[in-house]
This record gives C-alpha cells, sequence and structure tokens, in this order.
C-alpha cells in the first residue's frame, strides 16, 4: 500500500505541476525555430525570446506612451527572433535550410501569405489559424550578403498593424539590444 | 478443550511473534502454529515478507562498532521494557494518516513550488525595459523584411495582402519594381 500510496503523490505532483504551467508548444500558433536548426546559434547577431508574463508587462509598461505598442503586445504569448548574418557564411546552405522549413511550415498547416523570391532574396510569411483568427506569425528572409532573419510570433495578431509598427522602430537604435537577448527569468 | 496447538492465531497474535519467528527463537509448536495462519492470512504473510526484507537488508548493511560511551549511556538509561509490535488498527491509522500527508504534500507542494517559480520569474524593471526594446526589435525586423520585400507600399496592401488572404496562398512579388513570380 505504501509504494502505491507514493506514486500517486508523485503522479499527481507532476499532473498539478504540468496542468497549470501548460508550455506554449500547445499554442497553435508556436514553431519550434531550434528544432529547424536554421543558424548556429552562436554565430547569431541577434536573438529575441521573449515569452509570456514579460510582455504582459511590457504591454503595461508602454501603455501610456505608446498605446498601439502596446495592444499589439498585450495580445502576444511570444516572439522570437533570429538574425544570422551572411557576410562570408555559405547562404546556399542557408537557403536550403530555409526552403526545408517552408516544406514543414506547409506540411503542419501555415498557410503562404507572402512568398517573394528576387535576386537571390528570399522573403516568406506564413500564417497560422486558429479558430478563425491568426494565431500566429513566421517569417523568414534571406538577403545574400547581408543576412537572414526567422521570426516566430505567437499570440492574437494582426498583420498589417505589425509591419506598420515595425516601419517606426529603427533598428540601428535598437541595437543597443544585447545581441544574444536571452529570455529574462 | 481445545489444544493450544489447535488454536488459531488472530492477525494481532501472528503479528506479534513475527520477529522472533524471523530471528528462529519461536518454539516448534508456535512456528508451526504461525506458518498455518500465514498460509491462510495473506496480510500477514505480506507482513512477514516485508519484515523479513527489512531484516535481510538491515543485515546487508555494514557492521560498525558502537563507541563505548554510547553503549554506555544506553545501558544507563535502559530500563528492560519490552515493546510489542504496534497493533494492526494503529498501523493502518498510521498508513492513512502517511497517506493523507503525502497527498496533502503533493498538492501544496505543486503549487507551492509553481507560486514560487511565478515570482523568481517576475522581472525587474530593468529587464521589462529591455524586453521592450527587443519586442521592438522585432517589430523592427518584421518592418525592414516586409520593406525590402516591397510589401511596405501601402498600408492598405498590407492589409490586403496579410489580412484579407490569410487562408490562401500568394505567391508573388508585391513590389512593382520586382517580376512576378510563381513557386
Amino acid at each position: 500500500m505504501r509504494k502505491p500510496t507514493i506514486l500517486t503523490a508523485v503522479l499527481l505532483f507532476l499532473v498539478v505541476s504540468s496542468g497549470l504551467a501548460q508550455g506554449l508548444e500547445d499554442q497553435p500558433g508556436y514553431l519550434p525555430l531550434e528544432k529547424l536548426d536554421l543558424f548556429p546559434r552562436d554565430k547569431l547577431s541577434v536573438e529575441v525570446n521573449l515569452e509570456g508574463a514579460i510582455l504582459r508587462m511590457v504591454a503595461e509598461a508602454t501603455r501610456g506612451d505608446d498605446p498601439e505598442f502596446a495592444s499589439v503586445m498585450a495580445g502576444l504569448k511570444a516572439i522570437y527572433v533570429r538574425v544570422f548574418p551572411l557576410s562570408g557564411a555559405d547562404a546556399g546552405a542557408v537557403k536550403t535550410k530555409i526552403d526545408r522549413a517552408v516544406r514543414m511550415l506547409e506540411d503542419r498547416g501555415w498557410h503562404s501569405t507572402v512568398k517573394v523570391r528576387e535576386g537571390g532574396e528570399e522573403t516568406y510569411i506564413y500564417l497560422k489559424e486558429a479558430d478563425g483568427k491568426i494565431a500566429g506569425l513566421t517569417l523568414l528572409s534571406l538577403e545574400p550578403g547581408d543576412e537572414a532573419v526567422a521570426i516566430n510570433i505567437v499570440g492574437r495578431i494582426d498583420p498589417a498593424q505589425l509591419g506598420r509598427l515595425g516601419r517606426h522602430f529603427d533598428i540601428p537604435q535598437l541595437e543597443k539590444v544585447p545581441a544574444h537577448g536571452k529570455k529574462p527569468e | 478443550m481445545m489444544n493450544r496447538s489447535d488454536h488459531d492465531l488472530s492477525c494481532e497474535e501472528a503479528l506479534g511473534i513475527l520477529e522472533p519467528y524471523l530471528d528462529g527463537e519461536l518454539p516448534a509448536a508456535e512456528a508451526t502454529r504461525l506458518r498455518g495462519h500465514l498460509e491462510r492470512c495473506a496480510a500477514c504473510a505480506a507482513e512477514l515478507e516485508l519484515a523479513g526484507k527489512i531484516q535481510r537488508e538491515l543485515r546487508s548493511l555494514p557492521q560498525l562498532d558502537c563507541p563505548p560511551e554510547v553503549l554506555e549511556r544506553v545501558r544507563g538509561s535502559g530500563r528492560g521494557e519490552v515493546v510489542p509490535f504496534p497493533s494492526r488498527r494503529f498501523r493502518t491509522g498510521i498508513r492513512i494518516a502517511a497517506a493523507a500527508a503525502a497527498l496533502a504534500l503533493a498538492v501544496g507542494g505543486g503549487a507551492l513550488f509553481l507560486h514560487i517559480q511565478q515570482a523568481s520569474d517576475r522581472p525587474s524593471p530593468e529587464e521589462v525595459a529591455q524586453a521592450t526594446r527587443q519586442a521592438r526589435l522585432a517589430l523592427a525586423y518584421v518592418g525592414k523584411v516586409t520593406r525590402r520585400a516591397g510589401l511596405d507600399v501601402r498600408d492598405d496592401v498590407l492589409v490586403k495582402r496579410l489580412v484579407a488572404p490569410a487562408t490562401e496562398s500568394v505567391s508573388r512579388s508585391l513590389d512593382g519594381r520586382r517580376s512576378e513570380k510563381e513557386f
């Protein structure tokens, strides 16, 4: 009787813990960028991993001076960015990986919204729907000689609003962010 | 009058002589009666098995010499009382209490674990400020890539191309300067 009791207690503990701490992996718009193995992590020029509570706090912190940005943040569950500089890198190898990622996205039910190929540059924007709403955005971009970018944004998304907001932000100005911004913990 | 050897042992009596039985100190007649009881009582047989296992494991432990001063203190405080095995009812109560405590610990521990984890995850103002910059950087890259792909002609184009056809595949460049391609 003793062993089953302990076993039951341990199982209950795990169920309680895992049930309350449900992972982002269950979100329909989530894409495991690490599993795509697009870029070597130690060569990234920008890595952003923002999840859960920190995004809500960003929304609260910016509500006063940037309400549109705050409203976008309030709807998001995660933001992941990987930027890989291509100067001196094998762009062909990266292209192969991006092509593979595109196939994987389509296999997983992501809807291709934009595909642009021009002069070696490639841009893909995919959206994931859930219950009739956009629940995730994945952007893959390759610009030989410059950089390759992979972005996954999870949550309630208005892509037009994202693009409009994004054009207001200046990357050089924001480069003060550490190159390998880790998930705040 | 019933012969003592014919008298069935109660579970309480059986449990009371398990230890001397394991130690080989029980008289043969008592041992026979106990074995008879154990054949009919699975619960007591399980107790015997458990007690035997504990005894074997205890005996497998390395033998250490007790310091003489400790021995002397034990002898000095000993009262020569024989402590009997606790009754089954008492042990059942202990087990129920232990089970309740384990379950309470599991539920309470799980909740406490999550509470502590959430509290420790609470970001500082500096972390929020850094996260804000990172979030803006992420959006800046969205803006940069869409601009580079010619998607920033007008907001209404973005709406048309990114929101309206969310379920469709649009495979062409949106920039008039670029050629349209299907793939």
